[in-house]
C-alpha cells in the first residue's frame, strides 16, 4: 500500500511538472489567493470562511474548502480521465482492490496539492513577517470531515464507473458539501438526539466552528461522533465502488467512456 | 503446465434492446511455452474472451482458470496476468518508458528497487535502453507498443495477452514484436495473441483457434489445423522445358502445369508416376501443397457470409 502510494505520489508529481504552463499557473493562482487571503479580503476564502472573519481562521477554512472539494471529486474525475487516455483497465489489472487504487491515488493527489499550498502559505507567511495561530485540535475534525469527504468521493467514483461522465453531478454535490458546511445544525438540536449529524460531514462541521469560531474546546463526545460518521461514509463510499465496479464487470463497461 | 483454461465461456450483452450474444460456448487452454493464436474478424467476440480471461469483464456462464485461480473473481491471478489491449494507450505518455515500468510495477506489487532494476532489464533487452529517459508521447508507434509489452511482463505474469501488438507497426517493428513474443514464449510463458495479421500468426504461434460470431470455429496445432485445409495436393518444381510426349503423359494425370511449376492432385503413390514423365528434367523441389492461414480464415470468415 505504501509502495504504491509513493509511486502514486511521484507520478502525480512527475505530471504536475510534465505541464509546465498548467503548474505554473496554479502555483500563481494559490499564490495570489494566499496573498488575498493575508490582506483580509474574506470572500476568496470560499464557504468555509463562515468560521469566522479572524485572518487564521479563513485560510485554514480556504485551505478545508480545497481539500474537501478535492477529496469529493477527484475519484470521479480520475476515473473519467483515465478512461478518456485509455489506462482505465489496466489499472484494474492490479491485485488491490479498485478501493484502494483509487484512494491511494486521490490521497497522493492530495498531498502533492496540500504541499504547494503549505509551501507557498509558509513563503509568504516569513516574507511578510505573519504568524497564524490555530488549536492543534483542529487537525482532528479536518481529518475526519476529509475522510467523510472521501466516502462522498468514492460514491460518486462508483457513479462514474457506471454511468461514465458524471461531472454535472459532482458540481451539484459541491452544493450539498457547501450547505453540509454552513448549515450550522448543531444549534437546531442538542447533540445526542440530533439526526442531522446522521449527514456527512456535519459533526466534523460542527466542531470545526466550535474551535474556530467560537473559541471553545474539542467536544469529545461529538468529535466520536465526527469519528463514526468519517467511517460510515467511508465505508459506504467503499462498498458502492466495490459493488459499481462488479457491476462495470458485468456489464463489460470498464473500457468504454 | 497448462497456464489458462478457458471452459464453456459466454456473454451476452444488451444493447438497443436487444441481446447480443458476444461470446458463446469458448473453450480452450494454453501450456506454458506455448503462443496460441486467437483470430477472428471484428466484432467476432476475440477482445471481450480477453477480457474475460483478464478478469475485466465477468462472464455470463462458463470459467476462466489462470494458473488454478478465477480471475473474476481472485484478484490474485493478475499477479499471474499481464495484457497489452487493443484500442487503448495501456500505458502514461506523459511518463517516461522507466517512469512507466515503475509505476505499473507498484501496481502490481513489485517493490520499488525490484521493478526498476526489472524496468532497465526490460529496456535493454528490448533495444529502449537509450530511450528510458524519454516521455512515452515522443517515441515512435513501435517503440511505445514495446514499452507496453515491457510493462505487460514486468511483474513476471505467467500468461501474457497480447491484442492486436503489431497493429499499425511498420516492418521493422513488426519483426522486433515477433520477436519478443517468442522470447517470452521461450522462457515459459503462455501468450495469448491476437492479430489480423495472419502472416504473423502463422510465423510465431503452436497453436490457432478462429472465433466466428462469437463461437469457435476451428482449433488446433497450427501444423494440423493448416493440413487439415490443405487439398491433397503436391507443387514439383523443375528445371527445363516439357516435351511434347511428357506433355501429354501429364495430361492423363490429375495435374496443373503452370510454367516451371506443376501440381498434383492425386495419390501419394501417383506422384512417382508424375515424376517419372518428367524424367530426365531436373527436379528443383517437391512439397507437399499447404494452406495458408490466411487461406483458412479467408474460407471460414467466407462460410460465415455464405460464399
Amino acid at each position: 500500500m505504501f509502495d504504491l502510494f509513493l509511486a502514486e505520489l511521484k507520478r502525480n508529481w512527475t505530471i504536475v511538472w510534465r505541464y509546465p504552463l498548467q503548474a505554473a499557473s496554479g502555483l500563481i493562482l494559490t499564490l495570489i489567493l494566499f496573498m488575498t487571503l493575508l490582506a483580509g479580503i474574506r470572500y476568496v476564502a470560499g464557504p468555509a470562511a463562515q468560521y469566522g472573519d479572524r485572518m487564521d481562521t479563513m485560510i485554514v477554512g480556504y485551505v478545508l474548502w480545497n481539500t474537501l472539494v478535492f477529496a469529493m471529486g477527484e475519484i470521479a474525475s480520475g476515473l473519467e480521465g483515465e478512461g478518456r487516455i485509455g489506462t482505465l483497465e489496466q489499472l484494474f489489472l492490479s491485485p488491490m482492490t479498485g478501493t484502494r487504487i483509487f484512494l491511494t491515488r486521490a490521497l497522493a493527489g492530495q498531498t502533492v496539492v496540500l504541499t504547494f499550498n503549505v509551501v507557498i502559505l509558509g513563503i509568504l507567511l516569513l516574507v511578510t513577517g505573519t504568524r497564524l495561530h490555530f488549536p492543534a485540535a483542529l487537525f482532528l475534525p479536518l481529518a475526519t470531515a476529509v475522510c467523510a469527504c472521501y466516502g462522498i468521493g468514492l460514491t460518486l467514483g462508483a457513479l462514474a464507473l457506471v454511468y461514465k461522465r458524471v461531472a454535472p453531478i459532482i458540481q451539484m454535490t459541491q452544493f450539498a458539501l457547501i450547505a453540509l458546511i454552513m448549515v450550522p445544525f448543531e444549534s437546531w438540536q442538542p447533540t445526542s438526539a440530533n439526526p442531522a449529524f446522521l449527514l456527512p460531514l456535519v459533526p466534523s462541521a460542527a466542531l470545526l466552528r466550535d474551535l474556530m469560531a467560537r473559541g471553545e474546546a474539542l467536544d469529545p463526545f461529538v468529535f466520536a461522533m465526527a469519528v463514526g460518521n468519517a467511517v460510515l461514509f467511508l465505508g459506504i463510499g467503499a462498498l458502492l465502488f466495490r459493488v459499481a465496479e462488479r457491476a462495470a464487470k458485468r456489464q463489460g463497461l470498464l473500457a468504454t467512456y | 503446465m497448462r497456464v489458462l483454461d478457458v471452459a464453456d465461456l459466454h456473454k451476452s450483452y444488451r444493447t438497443g434492446g436487444k441481446t447480443v450474444d458476444a461470446v458463446r460456448g469458448v473453450s480452450f487452454s494454453i501450456e506454458e511455452g506455448e503462443v496460441f493464436a486467437f483470430l477472428g474478424p471484428n466484432g467476432a467476440g476475440k477482445t471481450t474472451t480477453i477480457k474475460m480471461i483478464a478478469g475485466l469483464i465477468e462472464p455470463a456462464r462458463g470459467h476462466v482458470s489462470v494458473v488454478g485461480m478465477n480471475p473474476s473473481r481472485d484478484r490474485e491471478a493478475t499477479r499471474h496476468i499481464g495484457a497489452v489491449l487493443e484500442g487503448s494507450r495501456n500505458i502514461y505518455w506523459r511518463l517516461t518508458c522507466l517512469e512507466n515500468l515503475i509505476y505499473f510495477g507498484a501496481l502490481r506489487g513489485v517493490p520499488r528497487k525490484v521493478a526498476r532494476a526489472r524496468g532497465m532489464e526490460l529496456l535493454e533487452r528490448f533495444g529502449l535502453a537509450d530511450r528510458r529517459d524519454s516521455e512515452v508521447r515522443t517515441l515512435s508507434r513501435g517503440m511505445q507498443q514495446k514499452v507496453a509489452i515491457a510493462v505487460s511482463v514486468l511483474h513476471e505474469p505467467r500468461l501474457v495477452l497480447l491484442d492486436e501488438p503489431t497493429l499499425g507497426l511498420d516492418v521493422r517493428a513488426s519483426e522486433d514484436v515477433k520477436r519478443l513474443v517468442r522470447e517470452l514464449a521461450a522462457e515459459g510463458r503462455g501468450i495469448l495473441l491476437t492479430t489480423h495479421q495472419l502472416t504473423v500468426a502463422e510465423e510465431i504461434a503452436d497453436q490457432v483457434a478462429v472465433i466466428r460470431d462469437g463461437q469457435l470455429v476451428v482449433q488446433g496445432g497450427m501444423s494440423s489445423v493448416l493440413a487439415g485445409f490443405s487439398r491433397s495436393a503436391y507443387r514439383v518444381q523443375f528445371q527445363g522445358d516439357l516435351e511434347p510426349r511428357q506433355r501429354q503423359a501429364l495430361a492423363r494425370m490429375e495435374v496443373e502445369v503452370d510454367g516451371d511449376t506443376l501440381r498434383y492432385f492425386g495419390s501419394a503413390s501417383g506422384l512417382y508416376e508424375v515424376l517419372q514423365a518428367l524424367h530426365p528434367l531436373e527436379l528443383v523441389s517437391v512439397a507437399r501443397d499447404q494452406a495458408s492461414l490466411t487461406e483458412v480464415f479467408l474460407q471460414l470468415t467466407h462460410e460465415k457470409a455464405g460464399v
